[in-house]
């Protein structure tokens, strides 16, 4: 790799890192100066039972009693030593509930884009060879109709049908693999339908390009083509929009979780809004950017591995329509 | 999401006005796709729900008749009746207001606040520009629909707060857009002509930026309305909307979803979500190709 290409990486780093500590003030600050006052009319409420001396514990450990740019100083120090602070409901560290609820939403939602990807694929698939008296038409339709059903319908639909009709299998058992299964799926079918509209897309742009034409000419089938040729180049700018998508998963887990009754992050989230678990909240959401940054980044630096016109060495080469590299790039697209 | 290219910027001047504007297609018939004219139909039936629930619906939303409670749909009750005996299909006309309207309030926000945003960074560029690009970058780092449950969590559960919220998330995206069509006009043959004629920016701005941009903007505002429809209702199946007995389509899917014996509780309300979605997107459609 050349030395243009490592002042890239380290700019994009660079980039990342910045993003996820503004992310970090911008939650500090939407929680901490909007109206209302969560946090102390939770600790005075005698409901919750604090003591004077745990609400003026916690007021001296948040410095709750200082300007709030004092507050943002001394959370933002802990959060670069890696301390998220203590749940105000429990008094248990943030990190150790993170650490408990990560696993289960981590399984779901890798379940979950394992779904996505497999059915965007098949549809995609379906869009360039059924015949179209055969529902092509139909197919073609169905990623726009995925995107209009609420994902706790779909959920709803799901449990109702295989839980309560058929009774299978438990279905609000987390521990079970065919319930993980069948909550990604409910995750994962509005993703699909994102997936699948940007790689039929692709697929028909590339149907009508010149090399296509002289694959046919040799003789290949419809199927090889699409396995051979196709599904390749279309694939790539389909990384872009899983690395987002990879987002809307966490977003979307908050629902599913819910709907199916499983313990993860999605759940902390619903206790600690209830509860205005406020530390909670917050490292959450610094979190779900974390991963999100990360993906996105990842998916940066591997294109140029993944497609050659894309390397530093290609750049003085004839210029050729390249997918969208960036995340700027993506979101205008699909604008 | 699609990859729709948006369309190409063009001011009045580079129309020829020679032909009258009838005369650029003279050999094609108009034909509205079927589709587009029930999704249209859909639309004006929602907003006239919205705007008079009393004339769409007779029964009361919120005092049922125990004696009817858990009837099937049928003559008398459309979509049947619910645990109080409240007629469904009353209970969604009446709430059609909430659930409508308020992601009308989110799309506002959003094409304001993310439309000024991404005006002044295209136009200024420099620092306010990077400004702007960083707190964007945040927006976007965020999934829309957590950002959506901080917000509300922090402004209180209201439906309301809920469009506020959806309208937070939905910012970025405009300004995105916005930036980007500022950024295109700006660099167009006519708009240099402007700029030497002496127009000044103000002048730029109004006459050839925001004409170009508005269609582009338009658009998306008519996408972002079904997915902040979709977002809202969302929040108002996890209960961060006003409390029962408002009747909010997400509140009513929730609420009956602990009925699975009376399937059409969840599937109504779901249904008309899922049919107004889908006609707005479709709506939407045919505004890109335009």
């Amino acid at each position: 790799m050349s030395g243009r290409h490592g002042v890239f990486v380290a700019r994009r780093v660079g980039q990342a890192a910045l993003v996820v500590l503004l992310t970090y003030v911008f939650t500090f600050l939407v929680i901490s100066v909007l109206p209302g006052d969560p946090v102390t009319s939770m600790l005075r409420d005698p409901e919750n039972g604090f003591s004077d001396q745990d609400v003026q514990q916690i007021v001296a450990y948040y410095h709750l009693d200082q300007p709030v740019l004092v507050q943002l100083a001394t959370s933002l120090g802990r959060f670069l030593t890696g301390d998220l602070g203590v749940s105000l409901r429990t008094q248990v560290p943030v990190t150790q509930l993170l650490g408990d609820a990560l696993p289960s939403t981590l399984e779901l939602t890798a379940t979950a884009l394992g779904v996505a990807l497999l059915l965007a694929v098949v549809v995609a698939y379906g869009t360039q060879f059924l015949p179209p008296r055969l529902g092509q038409g139909i197919v073609r339709a169905v990623p726009s109709a995925a995107l209009s059903v609420p994902s706790f319908v779909i959920g709803i639909v799901l449990v109702r049908t295989f839980g309560f009709q058929l009774g299978w299998f438990s279905i609000t058992d987390p521990d079970s693999l065919t319930a993980t299964l069948v909550a990604g799926v409910a995750l994962g079918i509005p993703v699909s339908a994102q997936i699948a509209e940007v790689l039929v897309a692709n697929l028909d742009h590339e149907r009508t390009q010149d090399y296509v034409t002289l694959a046919r000419s040799r003789g290949l089938t419809s199927r090889e083509l699409f396995r051979r040729h196709l599904l390749k180049p279309s694939a790539l700018p389909v990384l872009t929009v899983v690395a987002i998508a990879v987002g809307e998963l966490l977003g979307g887990s908050l629902i599913t979780e819910s709907v199916f009754g499983r313990q993860g992050v999605g759940t902390l989230v619903e206790t600690s809004v209830t509860g205005q678990d406020l530390p909670v909240l917050q490292a959450v959401v610094v979190l779900a950017a974390i991963v999100f940054v990360v993906v996105n980044l990842a998916a940066d630096l591997l294109y140029p591995l993944l497609d050659a016109r894309l390397r530093p060495s290609a750049r003085s080469a004839a210029p050729v329509t390249a997918p969208a590299r960036t995340l700027s790039d993506a979101v205008a697209g699909a604008a | 999401m699609t990859t729709t290219v948006l369309p190409e910027a063009h001011s009045p001047h580079d129309a020829p006005n020679v032909a009258p504007p009838g005369a650029r297609r003279p050999a094609r018939v108009r034909r509205v796709p079927v589709s587009l004219a029930l999704s249209v139909a859909v639309v004006v039936l929602v907003v006239a729900w919205a705007l008079l629930p009393d004339v769409f619906a007779h029964q009361d939303p919120v005092t049922g008749v125990p004696a009817q409670k858990f009837l099937p749909p049928g003559a008398a009750h459309w979509f049947g009746t619910d645990h109080l005996g409240r007629d469904v299909y009353s209970r969604i006309v009446h709430g059609t207001a909430s659930s409508v309207l308020s992601a009308l309030v989110a799309v506002g926000i959003g094409v304001v606040v993310g439309g000024v945003l991404g005006l002044v960074a295209g136009f200024v560029g420099g620092w306010v520009d990077a400004v702007v690009g960083r707190t964007v970058d945040v927006l976007l780092a965020v999934p829309g629909f957590l950002l959506a449950v901080v917000v509300v969590s922090a402004l209180g559960f209201q439906t309301i707060n809920a469009a506020v919220a959806t309208g937070v998330s939905a910012v970025a995206v405009f300004a995105r857009v916005m930036r980007a069509e500022v950024l295109k006009v700006r660099r167009a043959t006519f708009v240099e002509a402007s700029t030497l004629a002496g127009g000044s920016s103000l002048h730029v701005l109004v006459r050839h930026v925001l004409p170009n941009a508005y269609r582009s903007v338009l658009a998306l505002s008519v996408l972002q309305l079904g997915v902040s429809i979709l977002v809202i209702a969302g929040l108002a199946f996890l209960g961060y909307g006003d409390p029962p007995p408002a009747s909010d389509w997400g509140l009513l899917v929730a609420s009956g979803k602990n009925y699975p014996l009376a399937p059409w509780l969840v599937l109504a309300p779901a249904a008309v979500i899922v049919v107004v979605v889908l006609s707005v997107n479709r709506v939407s459609r045919r505004l890109r190709q335009a």
